[in-house]
């Protein structure tokens, strides 16, 4: 055809539904995410916590095999709420350095090469594209978190039997809610500070920064002012926090429940409003 | 040649000045460093007007030390007033106990002008009693201490020179302007050098002045006589301590993430590497902790910091005590490792490609 005959037309082929039109993000950057060989190594270094939990689930209910090995299964450490509160804690760390890894390259780069635009003129909204790209980070941090620690319930529920699921089932929920918390907060602070920084290696360093960083300045608030009001910077402690209560894990917290809710919300209501004020499809350059 | 290098030195430190100090990118570098200074001024300042608020109390109401010494635990709540008279503020709760009765708690706070005394009813007999006493600087001193080697040299001086250090060369990669040093008649090595010293005052300034500052800010709240004692003994020793061992921070990690920008296109992962390997020192076995820059920092610290109480006692058992190093011993061995790590980069510096694209 001639270069002059081929003129703006508009597209004619089928087009996505628009309730699904975000998952496209989410399929082009897995494809590119999965090219690192590191995050694959990453991503099976995570399941080595889940997988020794998954053995001592089913050891501790091999009947032969404790007699073997001259220990009761009574005298075996239970599976229960602060169990699972561990479990929480460790894929909670391990989640957070994959967010810190994945995290930044999301929104970063195409703020920084102008792409947003390009985004945006289609039919494509900016709900749509930081739901597209916060699925990126729920979905792997899903992978690692809570997904692995339902399988966890569910053996120990086909090894303990009725009984034991019947009266532990608020387990289940309490592994669901208190590692989506978790994933939701990390994916809404990944997404904020890439977009706010727009430069992927500081991203990732603020990323660190804000979780070590408020953490260390928490500890320093405590240590010479004699309170407890650092605690409302450290992020982890707060979710702990959560954790400790939906496990029914008694604690000694520095933070109410109440205080805990409120910190995690400022928190997203923060992302969010970073992310309403940088995702546009304009820009005003000084 | 010496003489020609030591001037283009100069001059990439000079040029190098204003991107370090006053980037943009860098100024979050300042309120990690500073942020510490104002919460020891906010403290001081609170000290100060609650010790005012006290003596104004205790001369308003004079209680005598011998009445607080006979209040003892099990006495009802009229009794300890009709010994204090009325307390200077009190809060009363109820709450309902598992039984149904209401029950009371009530908190009364009394003053001698100096001490704080908390007194705990509930349901109007004395349960338990709190003294506060005011501040005394070897405390201070202590929680400085702690604060200065758990908050600011592992995560302020960490984090501000990987931001500051890490932005020497991948910065100028964002920037697109690295081609500009490399198209001068200057060695790579010349220029690495430069930029490291750029960094270094950069850090050195921000970092230290931040030291002294909070060093300041802690001392404020203390009267003039017990200032001028604490001077004329371990004080300017202690000063001069945490002074170089914040200079000798930021030489160490500044070599390190020099290094680490010039080596890793994302140099996130080795940095997090870096801050997971020095947060888990105190863990580590004693031929281990050798390895790490924060085992030499501390064993510089004039006053070895208290351990944390809320770290659970099961964690709390795999802290392996070592003996602290030599201070020669310990300078020796930051400048070593910093003088290993600046050639290593001098080695990488001089095969530097540029590839703008993939930042």
């Amino acid at each position: 055809m001639a270069v002059y005959k081929q003129t703006y037309k508009g597209y004619s082929g089928t087009r996505t539904t628009p309730w699904l039109r975000f998952f496209i993000l989410s399929r082009y950057s897995y494809a590119r995410l999965f090219q690192s060989k590191f995050l694959v190594l990453f991503l099976a270094a995570c399941m080595f916590y889940p997988l020794g939990c998954a053995i001592f689930i089913y050891l501790s209910h091999n009947i032969p095999l404790l007699t073997a090995l001259r220990l009761q299964s009574g005298g075996m450490p239970p599976i229960d709420g602060a169990f699972f509160n561990v479990y929480c804690v460790v894929q909670g760390g391990l989640a957070f350095l994959l967010t810190v890894l994945v995290g930044p390259s999301l929104v970063a780069p195409d703020l920084a090469n102008g792409g947003m635009s390009l985004y945006l003129s289609r039919p494509f909204s900016r709900t749509q594209y930081v739901a597209g790209k916060m699925t990126i980070l729920l979905l792997l941090l899903s992978l690692i978190t809570w997904i692995p620690g339902m399988l966890l319930f569910l053996i120990k529920a086909g090894c303990a039997g009725w009984d034991w699921t019947r009266v532990h089932a608020w387990l289940a929920g309490s592994i669901v809610l208190g590692l989506w918390i978790w994933i939701v907060v990390l994916s809404l602070i990944a997404l904020a500070l890439s977009a706010w920084v727009k430069w992927k290696v500081a991203a990732g360093a603020l990323i660190l920064g804000v979780f070590f960083a408020g953490a260390g300045f928490g500890a320093a608030i405590n240590n010479v002012t004699g309170t407890h009001y650092g605690a409302f910077i450290d992020l982890m402690k707060v979710v702990r926090t959560v954790w400790s209560d939906l496990f029914r894990n008694s604690s000694a917290a520095d933070l109410s429940l109440t205080q805990a809710w409120t910190v995690l919300g400022v928190t997203c209501g923060l992302c969010l409003w970073l992310l309403a004020k940088r995702i546009r499809a304009f820009e005003v350059v000084k | 040649m010496m003489k020609l290098w030591c001037r283009q030195i100069v001059s990439v430190v000079r040029l190098e000045m204003k991107k370090t100090f006053f980037c943009k990118r860098g100024l979050w570098v300042y309120l990690l460093a500073f942020a510490p200074v104002v919460l020891y001024m906010v403290n001081s300042v609170h000290i100060t007007r609650q010790r005012r608020h006290l003596a104004q109390i205790g001369a308003e109401h004079p209680v005598s030390q011998a009445a607080f010494n006979n209040i003892k635990t099990g006495l009802s709540r009229e009794n300890v007033v009709a010994k204090l008279g009325e307390p200077y503020w009190q809060r009363t709760r109820y709450h309902h106990g598992s039984d149904g009765r209401k029950r009371s708690f009530v908190l009364y706070k009394y003053t001698d002008g100096k001490n704080d005394f908390m007194y705990h009813f509930e349901d109007d007999k004395l349960t338990w009693i709190n003294r506060r006493d005011p501040e005394k600087l070897a405390e201070s001193q202590l929680i400085f201490a702690t604060s200065f080697q758990f908050y600011f040299l592992r995560l302020a001086v960490f984090f501000g020179c990987v931001g500051i250090f890490v932005n020497l060369f991948r910065g100028e990669m964002l920037d697109k302007s690295l081609h500009f040093y490399m198209l001068t008649p200057m060695r790579r090595e010349v220029l690495l050098a430069g930029k490291y010293f750029a960094g270094l005052l950069a850090t050195v300034v921000i970092f230290t002045s931040s030291t002294a500052l909070q060093w300041w800010a802690m001392l404020w709240q203390f009267e003039r006589p017990v200032i001028v004692e604490f001077l004329a003994g371990p004080g300017p020793t202690q000063f001069a301590a945490y002074l170089g061992v914040t200079a000798l921070a930021c030489v160490g990690y500044g070599s390190i993430f020099l290094a680490v920008g010039l080596i890793f296109r994302n140099p996130v992962i080795p940095a997090a590497v870096v801050l997971l390997w020095e947060s888990a020192n105190p863990f580590l076995p004693p031929l281990l902790k050798k390895t790490s820059m924060i085992y030499y920092l501390q064993s510089l610290c004039p006053v070895t910091a208290a351990p944390d109480k809320n770290m659970p006692p099961l964690i709390n058992l795999l802290i392996s005590p070592t003996e602290p190093a030599a201070t020669l011993a310990a300078v020796t061995c930051i400048v070593l490792l910093t003088l290993l790590v600046l050639v290593l980069a001098s080695r990488v510096a001089r095969k530097l490609e540029i590839n703008y694209g993939t930042d």
